[in-house]
């Protein structure tokens, strides 16, 4: 029953649909994501975006933009409003159309003809993700393959249609109703209190070989004298402390071409270019390590923090076909006392 | 108390990580004995049956190395035990980064942060690459004495050394739930064959029995010499731990035993590195027509010999005189733990030697340390003979230092009016 958005068109255009010419891409952001079981959705005319949050202290975003779709339709205002009772009425009025999915059913879904690519992925083995297709990849033995997604209307299901080789598969998935407190964590972007700009395997590095220690919490230090951050965490048979460190004096503050390969922007608010000032916070580790897909896959990450030690993770990912895709992650931070006696120490003292 | 502090470069502290991959498969937990002149990461098994050691040299090995007594103390040593995953995980990815990503280390610094103004005493690991990239552990240790396994080369006559490619060849064929490797030579052929003994409990068959044999002319060793049909019998699991490492490295593995149920050891090294395993054996001459049938001849603190030892003495059909099972491991072990560094007196007398050798076949006592020997007899067995004392001075390093006249004529008595043909099972209730 594969149908064409074409004939959609004819009777009752869908809300929603799009057809992109690999489900792979889509599969390779949105497993970034995967670490809880729901995602919320909501669709706009730029594109899809993608939401997962755990216990409000976490919260995934990937962002499926139009320009990823060979075609994208989104109609808020079509006929709907007219066919549709009072109800949906209301609702479709500015709001883009909200509502859960099962992200684990949606990933199985898009991958479905992908079992060449084992979705674990093995460390220390980059993924075909850096190395291009393999050699059974069906782009490599010519086989063209599409992904089409519809949404009729509110309460209707998300409808994926996965053809390949003259195989469909048409899965309706379930849509949920969206969650009550959908709001995302808030982050001030205009009181940054550190922006760094490194490579994310680097931080990936960092993760893994800090995870070894089976740590609690992870608590990310960064000073501007001398200028460059450490991620420390501690566990039963030790403590680990993965520092990342620039010569360069603290004026540095701006990405330049002198700079250290490593760090590609450090920015740290002024309040903590004072000697012996350092920024401070603390995040739930496995929280931190849910990210590692995301640290796995993507080429660079942006580290910010706000005022209020909540910290953004975004991830700049390439996807098949040279794309640029972004995967954001917001962490709230642990309540950390004994850090914030020693702060008030150390102002106390000269 | 000591200050430790030394730098590895890239390549030595992956060879770190082979190291500490083959002693995890001897031991959960790995001890690190630091001298002025060597540092050794030693493991020892649960059953005390195995023992190894890789001693690295202070000049070759390390980059700097300091250990250096602090004022007013003489013993110039640092001792401790920690475990070996956490060790690994500090040392893991290194192994990646050797074949060129860009993660690659410049040194790894290790210094023992243990002073009496810090409440924390810490192995502190110092990762340092390249790009600024600084990973630093810190790693709880315990204080522990280091037990070393006494082992006496001049009594192990029987030596081979063959390279390790040719064992890694071989050790490919064993098949994958063997568990023990029995070496010997005969008309010129080196065999090397591991087995399983089956095991059954009433119906139900608890493991199947199996047995793969690989056997290689004498002309592929190096140097070969060891009496004929002396059957040596190890266990795979460390053979096969032994021979991965010292491919690892492209060494040469020198063997030297001297008889069933005494240690031994295998030694391979280079650059710096030397390695030493030292394991109890078990076995039998199945050439010679009387074996003699002391009641001690295995090494009862292998627990695993243990069980197969009485189940060959059921089971198998073969017209071989085993040694009767254990009946006192934990005595073996409580007496052990009460003469540290002293010597186990032999048990075994194999009669043939006995003949055919009428010097002593040990180094005599000193009576000064006979003094200490436990006064039981009957139990007197083979195990690895331990050091855990701090100086070495006035003896070499490993020496297995054991003999004892006195216990072994009880030992003949006791065991004079059995004929040398009797089934072990007929006398069992003996004793």
């Amino acid at each position: 029953m594969a149908t064409t958005p074409s004939a959609d068109r004819d009777d009752d255009p869908p809300l929603f649909g799009a057809v992109s010419s690999s489900a792979r891409q889509l599969y390779q952001l949105l497993r970034c994501i995967a670490f809880a079981p729901k995602a919320q959705v909501s669709i706009s005319e730029e594109g899809l975006r993608f939401s997962v949050e755990e216990h409000s202290i976490m919260e995934g975003l990937a962002f499926l933009d139009k320009s990823l779709f060979t075609s994208y339709n989104f109609a808020p205002h079509s006929s709907t409003a007219a066919t549709n009772d009072a109800v949906s009425d209301a609702s479709t009025s500015d709001d883009p159309p909200v509502f859960q999915i099962s992200l684990v059913a949606l990933l199985e879904t898009l991958q479905i003809f992908n079992i060449a690519d084992p979705p674990g992925g093995r460390p220390g083995y980059p993924s075909s993700f850096t190395t291009g297709p393999t050699a059974f990849d069906n782009r490599v033995l010519g086989l063209t393959s599409t992904c089409r997604l519809s949404y009729a209307q509110p309460g209707a299901p998300l409808c994926v249609i996965l053809e390949e080789a003259g195989v469909t598969t048409t899965c309706e998935l379930t849509t949920y109703e969206p969650a009550a407190a959908a709001g995302d964590i808030p982050f001030a972007r205009d009181q940054l209190a550190l922006k760094i700009i490194m490579r994310a395997s680097w931080l990936h590095d960092a993760v893994t070989e800090l995870a070894s220690t089976s740590p609690e919490r992870l608590t990310l230090t960064a000073s501007a004298d001398p200028v460059g951050f450490a991620l420390g965490a501690t566990g039963s048979l030790g403590s680990a402390v993965m520092d990342f460190r620039s010569d360069l004096p603290s004026t540095v503050t701006a990405s330049s071409a002198g700079f250290s390969s490593l760090l590609e922007t450090f920015t740290l608010a002024p309040t903590y270019h004072k000697p012996g000032r350092k920024l401070r916070n603390s995040y739930k580790f496995a929280s931190i390590r849910a990210a590692s897909r995301a640290m796995a896959v993507a080429t660079k990450v942006s580290i910010r923090a706000d005022e209020q030690g909540v910290l953004s993770l975004q991830f700049m990912i390439e996807v098949d076909g040279g794309k640029v895709s972004f995967v954001d992650f917001r962490f709230v931070p642990l309540v950390d006392e004994d850090a914030e006696d020693e702060e008030r120490e150390q102002e106390a003292g000269p | 108390m000591v200050s430790l502090k030394f730098t590895l470069s890239p390549e030595a502290s992956v060879k770190i990580h082979d190291a500490l991959l083959c002693l995890t498969k001897f031991s959960e937990s790995v001890s690190i004995e630091a001298r002025q002149d060597k540092l050794s990461l030693t493991a020892l098994n649960s059953s005390k049956s195995a023992y190894a050691s890789v001693s690295l040299e202070a000049s070759r090995f390390f980059s700097s190395y300091s250990c250096v007594p602090s004022q007013g103390s003489t013993e110039g040593r640092f001792t401790c035990r920690l475990y070996n995953k956490a060790l690994l995980s500090v040392f893991k990815g290194r192994v990646a980064d050797a074949r060129g990503r860009e993660s690659a280390i410049d040194r790894c610094e290790v210094s023992v942060q243990e002073r009496p103004d810090e409440a924390e005493c810490r192995l502190v690991v110092k990762m340092v690459h390249n790009q600024g990239v600084t990973k630093t552990y810190k790693l709880t240790y315990e204080s522990v004495e280091v037990m070393h396994a006494l082992f006496d080369k001049n009594m192990a006559q029987n030596r081979w050394k063959i390279h390790s490619g040719c064992l890694k060849e071989y050790i490919e064929y064993f098949g994958p739930k063997t568990e023990q490797l029995d070496i010997y030579s005969e008309d010129g052929r080196v065999t090397f064959m591991s087995f399983t003994e089956k095991i059954s409990d009433g119906k139900n068959i608890l493991k199947h029995p199996l047995q793969t044999a690989v056997s290689a002319s004498t002309a592929d060793f190096e140097e070969f010499s060891a009496q004929e049909k002396l059957h040596i019998v190890i266990s795979v699991k460390d053979f096969k731990a032994i021979v991965t490492h010292a491919d690892n490295l492209r060494a040469e593995i020198s063997a030297c035993y001297s008889q069933p149920t005494r240690p031994l050891q295998f030694s391979y090294g280079g650059e710096g590195m030397h390695c030493e395993f030292t394991l109890m054996t078990a076995g039998d001459y199945r050439g010679t027509p009387a074996p003699a049938p002391s009641h001690a001849v295995a090494s009862r603190s292998i627990s695993r010999a243990q069980s197969t030892a009485s189940a060959r003495t059921d089971n198998h059909p073969a017209p071989v005189e085993m040694p009767p099972p254990s009946e006192a491991g934990s005595r073996v072990s409580t007496h052990r733990n009460k003469v540290p560094g002293s010597t186990r007196p032999p048990a075994s007398s194999n009669l043939q030697r006995l003949q055919s050798d009428p010097e002593p076949l040990f180094v005599p006592l000193e009576e000064e340390d006979r003094r200490w020997d436990p006064a039981v007899f009957r139990d007197e067995e083979e195990t690895l003979g331990w050091d855990a004392s701090a100086d070495n001075d006035n003896a070499p390093h490993h020496i297995f230092r054991d003999t004892a006249p006195a216990a072994r004529s009880a030992t003949d008595d006791n065991t004079e009016g059995l004929a040398p043909t009797q089934r072990v099972s007929q006398i069992r209730g003996l004793w």
